[in-house]
């Protein structure tokens, strides 16, 4: 099979993704007052309602509806103000009533979208952009200095309903396959949830990856969802087809299911464009299916083939009143909107004097950027903009992939120990390097950087006279090297670097080493 | 003077409080009654005794505690509720295999507030299976009787709440129309039968059938009592919120008379074919009666009414068929099991527990809401809907209130209608009220001349307005005399 970067040469992808956010922050379910809980025992958090019992009615949740307004608001949608309720007609045993409440033509949020900033490799998938200059466009995309910004359309955002979770006995690891019996936990139904569609306007993987990393930002920043991908309150499936670079018309969609992370999500769209481009050239068919992405096996498997469209019997709600919602409701919402990321990264780049790279990277994660703003006010100097939007982005960011587990908020680097490792850095005590291993020590030891610089000894030599003996030293010891480098190869100022470093124990300013040895074995 | 079967609400109210009798002896005879007269009717599918029992010595109990007079007209009245009514720890079984043996964990808002207001509740009443019917004949329990004649059917769907009231074994009954379901049996069994504006009265509880045209009312035997009723029943549910904040005052309303009141008749309704004789002619005698009575009479139109059966059968049966889908055998309900898969357990489930009546209202709404037909049937049935409205709207710039047939003759015998399009047609002055939302009832005028059995006809009132056909109503009750407890069932005899 051809690499993505491959495949992307000669084919077009055409992706649209549907995002599912369960509003995890309220208290209580779309239609009833049950409690919303993860993890409670079975069926304690249910009522007729949410059971489907004969004789039970809905009644809408106002705060649900005020989550979506927000939610709409925040990724530029225009909120109808005349939406209703339908029901998608189907029968299921974790749906009690053997309909979903979800809406229909019309829904509360319509016509958003978001603008990703793509740079670093993935900006190079978008092939098309080659060769433009910065402010030059083509179709949803803008060149910038380091990559492209691309406009995604957001469809609609909807509101609906949860089902119950099935649990299946007596198969393999709860599987329906050789189950005696299955059990349904009715305590997820009537979970409030909003469903977000993109226009079919994303390119690569990468640009969808950036997209749910930036709808996840924006979901904390209103406070609707927990947004945890892992227990499935963010779930996203992606929608792909192909089409030869040049041509208008779409392909033949797949619909890709279980990317339950930024990085399946990005490997499970990479891996069915490159299958669906080599189907295509070897002659064959791309089938109207849904596929699963199967992350241990690294590729994606037929779940359901789709022969006819599903007839779901959309029909009108009758149970609930079409909304009218007042221009006050909606004010009052857009009053609740904090200062959302895209808002904060240009803050930051005009506050701190940031490029626009850092500040958008800084504000990533809500912890890193309130870590950062933070650590700027204590301090209190300008000039330690730069150095600390690094040692977040580079140092802190890392260890957050890193480690999934790690907290920034409740760890043992503070923003006042973050200050003060920059200025140890900055005013030269210690090297970028010795830099590094205090950052890891701080946080393994949970103690403040000059504690740990002052019981590991360290120290950067940066005298000219204690390095310029210690250059001289290394010169006479490795003839050959010397010479070879003055022959022309340059390369091997790094050997010398490395020896000198070794010599002082690490402690040695290695700018000033480089100039020293230089200038010497010039 | 000692309680009799044959009591209205007032007469009990006032007995109790003077003590004549207690509710418990209220209670009692009704069950002696019902164990004499049921076996004829058939109209109760299960009795409540403990919860009659248990309401009566609350009633007892503020009689002996001289707190009575707090509790409302309502206090020691014996009420039952439609088999579609949720009444915790009751069966609800909506008359069908599927629900035969469901037990309902919770309390419609339309029972508790006949409870909470002192009512006396004596069990569950036969209807259609899921309301679906005008005869009660499809109910999987047997069929009720019209106690003015066993060999004719009480009409329905809500045929054992008509029959009881008719046959004393209730004061009040509960019913829930969709196209007529209370109206025309009420005509049948010669009781009064309240459909209320859409909105007026809580549905929660009340199992749906059309959740868009359902509502619930009462029979009794008094345009009072039904005023009564309507006092306790209606008004905002925070369950339903289909419900509206209002504030009944009918009981009120009934001494206002109707001089000055215009009331509205359609020639078209008059001069159709299907339309009895001497159901004609008692609409006819109506008019005149209200005329006498000071009111104005005059002509209006409703030019789409027409369309109504048409744009209810097919509204009804979509709302229907989603609203049944619930019934599938996993949660509650009758279940086939022994079923390798799904599906067979699901169609198995429903193949034996729903009638030929449910099979085929879900199969037309299933049909009528797929893709390609939805928007054949479904959108033009929803602009009907618009211009039926509309069409009330503007009659009611003319008049205050509608008078026209309730049902287009008298009730009939069992097995005599078997086409089940026949069978629909006898909605046929009841649905385009449920399809425009307004309030209808319809109130006894004495015998048919030809068939000597009961005949109603039917007041509408503008939305909300409902006021206006107890106006009415009261106005023929005063020519007409309360319909009296069919002459078979009479205390005493």
């Amino acid at each position: 099979m051809k690499t993505l970067e491959e495949v992307l040469q000669d084919w077009e992808a055409v992706i649209g993704l549907e995002v599912h956010a369960e509003l995890t922050t309220l208290n209580t379910k779309m239609f009833c007052g049950c409690k919303l809980e993860f993890g409670a025992e079975p069926n304690t958090h249910t009522c007729p309602v949410c059971l489907g019992l004969p004789g039970a009615l809905p009644v809408p949740n106002k705060a649900a509806i005020e989550s979506i307004v927000l939610a709409g608001l925040a990724t530029g949608c225009d909120i109808e103000k005349h939406s209703m309720f339908y029901r998608k007609n189907y029968m299921y045993p974790d749906m009690s009533k053997n309909f979903q409440t979800t809406q229909g033509p019309v829904a509360f949020c319509m016509r958003g979208g978001l603008d990703l900033d793509v740079d670093g490799i993935g900006a190079k998938e978008r092939v098309e952009l080659a060769g433009l200059d910065a402010g030059e466009s083509r179709g949803n995309a803008t060149r910038t200095e380091d990559g492209y910004v691309a406009h995604v359309g957001i469809t609609r955002i909807h509101m609906e309903e949860d089902a119950g979770k099935m649990v299946h006995i007596g198969g393999g690891e709860g599987r329906i396959a050789g189950a005696t019996h299955s059990l349904v936990d009715y305590n997820r139904a009537g979970t409030p949830l909003i469903e977000l569609v993109t226009e079919p306007e994303l390119r690569t993987p990468e640009e969808a990856r950036l997209f749910m990393q930036k709808l996840r930002q924006i979901y904390l920043a209103i406070g609707i969802s927990d947004c945890s991908m892992e227990e499935g309150s963010l779930r996203c499936d992606g929608n792909i087809s192909l089409r030869r670079r040049g041509e208008t018309a779409f392909g033949t969609k797949t619909e890709l299911k279980n990317m339950n992370s930024f990085k399946n999500l990005h490997d499970g769209l990479a891996y069915e464009i490159c299958r669906q481009a080599q189907v295509l050239e070897e002659g064959g068919t791309i089938y109207q299916e849904t596929r699963h992405w199967d992350p241990s096996a690294k590729r994606t498997i037929v779940m359901r083939v789709k022969e006819t469209a599903d007839d779901y019997r959309l029909c009108p709600e009758p149970d609930m009143a079409p909304f009218d919602l007042s221009d006050e409701f909606i004010e009052n919402v857009r009053a609740r909107l904090p200062e959302l990321p895209d808002q904060k990264a240009k803050r930051f780049a005009a506050q701190f004097g940031l490029s626009s790279y850092d500040a958008r990277h800084l504000v990533e994660h809500r912890a890193t950027s309130v870590f950062f703003e933070a650590a700027m006010e204590l301090a209190g100097d300008a000039k330690l903009a730069k150095p600390l939007a690094n040692l977040v982005i580079n140092d802190v960011m890392a260890r957050m992939n890193a480690d999934e587990a790690f907290d920034l908020e409740a760890s043992a680097l503070s923003p006042a120990r973050a200050v003060e490792l920059v200025k140890l850095t900055a005013s030269d005590a210690i090297s970028s390097k010795q830099a590094k291993e205090v950052f890891a020590a701080v946080i393994d030891e949970d103690k403040d950087p000059a504690v740990i610089v002052e019981e590991r000894g360290m120290k950067q030599v940066s005298d000219t006279g204690a390095i310029e003996a210690v250059v001289d030293e290394i010169i006479a010891a490795h003839p050959d090297e010397a010479a070879r480098y003055k022959e022309g190869e340059t390369k091997l100022i790094g050997f010398f670097v490395g020896q000198c470093m070794k010599q002082m124990r690490g402690q040695g300013n290695p700018k000033m080493i480089n100039q020293i040895l230089a200038k010497k074995l010039g | 003077m000692a309680y009799s079967t044959d009591m209205g609400v007032r007469a009990i109210h006032e007995g109790i409080a003077a003590g004549e009798f207690s509710a418990r002896e209220v209670a009692e005879a009704s069950f002696a009654h019902i164990a004499q007269a049921d076996e004829a009717v058939h109209a109760y599918l299960e009795l409540t005794e403990e919860a009659a029992y248990a309401a009566a010595d609350k009633v007892d109990a503020a009689v002996a505690a001289g707190t009575f007079g707090e509790m409302g007209p309502l206090a020691g009245v014996p009420v039952a509720f439609k088999d579609n009514m949720n009444m915790e720890g009751t069966h609800t079984t909506c008359s069908s295999k599927m629900l035969e043996n469901y037990v309902s964990p919770y309390t419609a808002t339309c029972v508790s507030r006949l409870i909470e207001a002192g009512g006396l509740p004596l069990g569950k009443l036969n209807m259609d299976e899921f309301a679906f019917g005008s005869s009660t004949e499809t109910s999987a329990f047997g069929p009720t009787k019209n106690p003015w004649d066993l060999a004719r059917v009480p009409g329905g769907s809500s045929g054992g709440s008509a029959a009881a009231a008719a046959a004393g074994m209730a004061c009040i009954t509960l019913g829930s129309d969709t196209g007529g379901s209370i109206r025309q049996p009420a005509s049948f069994c010669g009781v009064v039968g309240v459909k209320p504006t859409y909105g007026m009265v809580s549905r929660y509880g009340v199992v749906a059938f059309g959740s868009s045209l359902d509502q619930v009312g009462p029979f009794t035997r008094s345009v009072e009592d039904a005023a009564y009723a309507m006092d306790a029943l209606c008004g905002f549910d925070p369950r339903d919120c289909t419900s509206q904040h209002f504030t009944p005052h009918f009981v009120d309303a009934l001494s206002q008379g109707v001089e000055g009141m215009r009331v509205g008749i359609v020639p078209a309704f008059m001069e159709d074919p299907g339309l009895s004789d001497e159901v004609k002619a008692k609409v006819n005698e109506a008019a005149r009666t209200l005329r006498d009575a000071g009111a104005e009479i005059v002509e209006v139109e409703l030019p789409h009414a027409d369309a109504a059966i048409s744009a209810y059968y097919v509204l009804g049966p979509c709302e229907a068929f989603s609203n049944l889908a619930r019934f599938d055998s996993v949660r509650y309900g009758y279940c086939d099991g022994g079923h390798k898969d799904l599906n067979g357990q699901y169609e198995g489930s429903r193949a034996a527990g729903f009638g030929m009546e449910a099979k085929r209202r879900i199969m037309l709404g299933s049909y009528l809401l797929s893709s390609g037909v939805y928007e054949k049937y479904y959108y033009p049935a929803q602009q009907v809907r618009r211009l039926i409205t509309q069409d009330y709207v503007k009659a009611y710039e003319q008049c205050d209130v509608i008078l026209m047939p309730t049902s287009p003759r008298a009730a009939f015998e069992f097995g005599e209608i078997g086409d089940p399009v026949e069978m629909h047609l006898s909605d046929i002055y009841t649905v385009s009220i449920n399809i425009a939302g307004n309030g209808g009832m319809s109130v006894p005028c004495g015998l048919g001349a030809e068939s000597g059995l009961p005949i109603g006809v039917q007041l509408v009132s503008p939305q909300f307005k409902d006021v206006n056909m107890f106006r009415a109503a009261a106005a023929l009750e005063a020519a007409y005399g309360a319909a009296p407890v069919a002459p078979a069932f009479q205390a005493g005899e």
